[in-house]
């Protein structure tokens, strides 16, 4: 299997595309560091019984004024290190950037095999639904379920659940470009003949749409969630900025990003600078990894 | 009673505008007759082979047959039992369906690409539950492989690693793993290149010999069918206008569309 | 007729792969003469197809040309084959709508093609693309319809106007009526035939189907695997082949014959080799029942101008 791997096109491909190549090492530097953030940061920026009020703004590598404690990227208004923020807040992003994809598929290409296979209203009413939803911006659309689930729970679920609403809402805004793929390469593989030889033998829907036919619509699919898991992470980070994501004792990238605005102007710069910087490397990577995979998988673009 | 008797088979299609269309500009219903009314029998073991150009329904035939196309008319008699019966209960009708399977056109879209050689010929096995135990399907797919002119270490490759002619044989196994007794045949060679198309035309004249199969071939060429046919018949626009032995056909055309087709096939024959 | 409108002389089409470098066309040399029609017949794979691309300098990277020369009217031409592409060399697809576009009128295309060629004016060229029509047995008056109008054999009507309007030396055709009805076949292949022969038009024929060799063309090379394993006139090759890979062509095409009814056809065991697995000698060997044990050593060269086999060779003519 792994030799198969090692001797394909595809990974031919890869070794031979720089930009593939980079981006691919910065979204495994960062995911590696966020996975084992609490070996690699040097505090708990969520524990708060570890936080000293009194070294907030300080500057990067530069000695506190008050502690005289030295911090890589600085503090924040907490007094939080920046460098271990980030790595925690990088993982939340992360995190709620892979469950909220994951949902979004699962989701999307269900709907998809299921509008494609079975036509008829189901189709008709899977496909308005989908229009419908594209006609508001997804981040619109994240807010919306956000602020319904928000009102539905008891005050003092809100903070314990915030992680888990924030995915849902991501990922419920996120579906439709995967429904519509697939729904697209479904129409055309079941017109195929194997799966008419497969109705032969008296399988039902399911079976051929899970068995026969999802295993031949996957692979755009692979493309969308690369796409999208981008789009998420940037999705999470914007609800944050905005307040209605992360809490702020669990900051995520967006939320520091958030409170390092408010600084901005006051000098203190590096709170906004070095979240926002981690924020769009990740984005920008995720994204340019996509555009290759499509590049790639898609023969006709070659 | 001949083992496969076609009664008054017919398939209409709609291609009607929508209602709403249709009450607002006033145009009438436009029903499309792809097959209209067809009678053929066929003995047991030996070859009908249906002829037609593009259009003449022989596709949707094919598709009524195994059951892909429910007919707006007429039935199709297997062994005295009427596959079309509604009455029939869903494992009954499955039972049935079993007897009939079909070889496809294309030997690129008829196998699942995402699957193993193995998986394909086995899935049949499985479903109709032919055989118990992995060990006993793996050996049965062996066999069937064999049978076919490939060999058993083939069942671990994927279909893209096979020429045409090497994908039509898998396809025919995987219609032979049901043991059925009859066999659609839908243009099974006409993607393939002449000296491939000569084999797999042996093999399935072979494997008709072997299995006493009942063959209804589906074809636009009547030189392929020459070899194998026991009986001809001829599809314009959806009806059957002559039906006649090889033999007879060729020396003695009755119909002038038949004449038409023999005269207008590209014949490798001088003088 | 015995003089040569186009010579193609040793020509290779390799694509540089990761795994190699691979010859899709395999010193191939071949003549055109003039009014004659050659027939190019193989199976897919062969290089019939890459033939005609490769004349109209129509290979795209990561194939190339690498050797070989291409003359045209005495006129190298494997340099730039731009120049004479469209204007004395016409080509013929299996898809009509590859030369259609499906938006525009036919006779727009038509006179446009005209114009390009041609210094007459545009009344003068819709007159000749109505005449161009008629020849091709379309009614004149369809001159405004759009190609979605015409049925598949109307379409390939309207197609072969197009590749004669600006009257051309040479047609390439590529199975030019593979996507048609037997009964449609007939009548295009006819009408093409009797065009080119009015006007002295030569044509190579690229298809698969030896009927079509055999009723319409005057010459045919058989090609195998990228290499031309025998040439002469078809009727020479088709009744008495002397290539054993053409022996078997021949043997395994279907007849339409009261008599064979139950006899089994001959076949060819086995497949054309993968361009990536050429075995050594000649690309037939592994398949052939006359295999010497030089076959399997050394690449036979076309033999007294006929074929590429050593049992033509001196005192091994067995055949």
């Amino acid at each position: 299997m792994m030799n198969r791997f090692l001797d394909s096109d595809f990974f031919h491909d890869f070794l031979r595309a720089p930009v593939a190549l980079i981006s691919f090492c910065v979204v495994l530097i960062l995911v590696l560091s966020a996975v084992f953030a609490q070996f690699i940061a040097p505090t708990n920026p969520f524990d708060p019984a570890s936080l000293e009020l009194m070294n907030g703004f300080t500057p990067p590598l530069e000695a506190n004024m008050f502690t005289g404690e030295i911090f890589l990227l600085g503090t924040d208004d907490q007094g939080r290190d920046l460098f271990s923020a980030i790595l925690y807040g990088l993982r939340i992003s992360l995190f709620v950037g892979l469950m909220a994809v994951t949902l979004a598929m699962v989701l999307g290409v269900m709907l998809g095999l299921i509008a494609g296979y079975v036509g008829g209203w189901l189709d008709n009413l899977i496909m308005r639904l989908a229009d419908i939803q594209m006609t508001f911006p997804s981040i619109l659309i994240a807010m919306l379920i956000f602020g319904i689930a928000r009102g539905l729970l008891p005050p003092e679920l809100r903070y314990e659940m915030a992680i888990t609403v924030l995915i849902i809402s991501i990922g419920l805004s996120e579906w439709v470009p995967f429904a519509r793929t697939v729904r697209g390469s479904t129409m055309v593989e079941k017109e195929k003949e194997y799966v008419a030889a497969a109705r032969l033998i008296g399988l039902n829907r399911w079976q051929i749409m899970i068995r026969h036919i999802l295993p031949n619509v996957l692979g755009p699919v692979l493309v969308i969630a690369t796409i999208t898991f981008a789009l998420a992470i940037i999705a999470e980070a914007t609800l944050s900025f905005l307040g209605v994501g992360a809490p702020p004792t669990e900051p995520s990238l967006g939320t520091l990003i958030r409170v390092g605005q408010d600084y901005l102007f006051s000098g203190e710069w590096w709170i906004l600078l070095f979240p926002a910087v981690t924020l769009l490397a990740l984005a920008l990577a995720v994204n340019l990894l996509g555009d290759w995979l499509r590049d790639t998988l898609n023969p006709r673009l070659k | 009673m001949s083992f496969v008797v076609a009664k008054g088979l017919t398939r209409n299609y709609d291609l009607s505008e929508p209602l709403i269309v249709r009450a607002l500009t006033m145009r009438p219903k436009r029903i499309l007759t792809a097959v209209d009314n067809v009678n053929f029998s066929i003995e047991k073991g030996t070859t009908y082979a249906l002829v037609g150009e593009s259009g003449s329904g022989k596709s949707t035939i094919a598709k009524m047959a195994v059951g892909l196309l429910k007919p707006s008319a007429g039935t199709l008699i297997m062994d005295g039992k009427n596959l079309n019966d509604p009455a029939l209960a869903r494992n009954e009708q499955l039972a049935l369906r079993r007897r009939i399977q079909m070889v496809f056109q294309s030997p690129y879209a008829s196998l699942n690409p995402r699957w193993r050689v193995g998986d394909i010929i086995a899935e049949p096995i499985k479903a109709f539950g032919l055989i118990d135990g992995t060990k006993a399907q793996f050996m049965r797919v062996s066999e069937l492989l064999e049978q076919v002119g490939l060999a058993s270490s083939d069942a671990n490759k994927y279909p893209h690693e096979f020429s045409g002619g090497q994908r039509q044989r898998i396809s025919i196994a995987r219609a032979l793993s049901s043991q059925p007794e009859v066999i659609v045949c839908d243009e099974p060679t006409s993607a393939l290149d002449v000296s491939v198309q000569a084999q797999v035309l042996n093999l399935l004249k072979a494997l008709q010999k072997e299995y006493a199969l009942t063959y209804l071939f589906i074809t636009h060429d009547l030189a392929v069918v020459s070899t194998m046919a026991n009986k001809i018949g001829v599809l314009n626009k959806g009806k059957l206008v002559e039906e006649q032995s090889p033999t007879g056909l060729f020396s003695r055309p009755q119909q002038d569309y038949t004449k038409m087709l023999l005269n207008s096939a590209p014949s490798i024959n001088f003088g | 007729m015995s003089e040569n409108l186009l010579q193609i002389k040793n020509i290779s089409v390799t694509f540089k792969t990761r795994h190699g470098v691979l010859k899709a066309i395999d010193d191939l040399s071949l003549n055109v003469k003039k009014g004659e029609i050659l027939g190019l017949v193989g199976e897919s794979g062969a290089g019939k197809s890459m033939t005609g691309a490769a004349v109209l300098g129509l290979i795209d990277p990561p194939g190339r040309l690498s050797s070989g020369q291409i003359w045209y009217k005495g006129q190298r031409i494997d340099q730039a084959p731009e120049t004479i592409r469209g204007h004395e060399i016409s080509m013929i697809f299996q898809d009509p709508l590859v030369s259609l576009n499906p938006l525009r009128r036919i006779g727009d295309q038509l006179v446009e093609t005209i114009l390009t060629h041609m210094p007459i004016t545009k009344a003068e060229a819709v007159d000749r693309a109505r005449k161009g029509l008629e020849e091709v047995g379309i009614d004149p008056e369809r001159i405004n319809a759009y190609p979605h109008t015409f049925s598949g054999g109307m379409r390939q009507r309207v197609v072969i106007a197009l590749a004669l309007a600006p009257e051309p030396a040479l047609i390439i055709a590529d199975e030019p009526t593979t996507a048609l009805d037997v009964s449609v076949q007939a009548q295009i292949l006819d009408l093409l035939k009797q065009l080119c022969r009015e006007r002295g038009t030569s044509i190579i024929l690229v298809t698969h189907d030896m009927g079509v060799i055999a009723e319409t063309t005057d010459r045919v090379g058989v090609l195998y695997a990228g290499r031309l394993a025998e040439i002469g006139e078809t009727r020479d090759v088709l009744t008495n082949p002397k290539h054993p890979y053409t022996k078997g062509l021949v043997a395994s095409t279907p007849r339409i014959d009261a008599s064979s009814f139950d006899k089994t056809l001959y076949q060819i065991s086995g497949s054309m080799p993968k361009l990536d697995a050429m075995p050594n000698g000649c690309a037939f060997h592994p398949r052939c029942e006359f295999a010497l044990d030089k076959c399997r050593i050394d690449r036979p060269s076309i033999i007294a101008d006929r074929a590429a086999c050593w049992l033509l060779d001196g005192e091994e003519t067995l055949l």
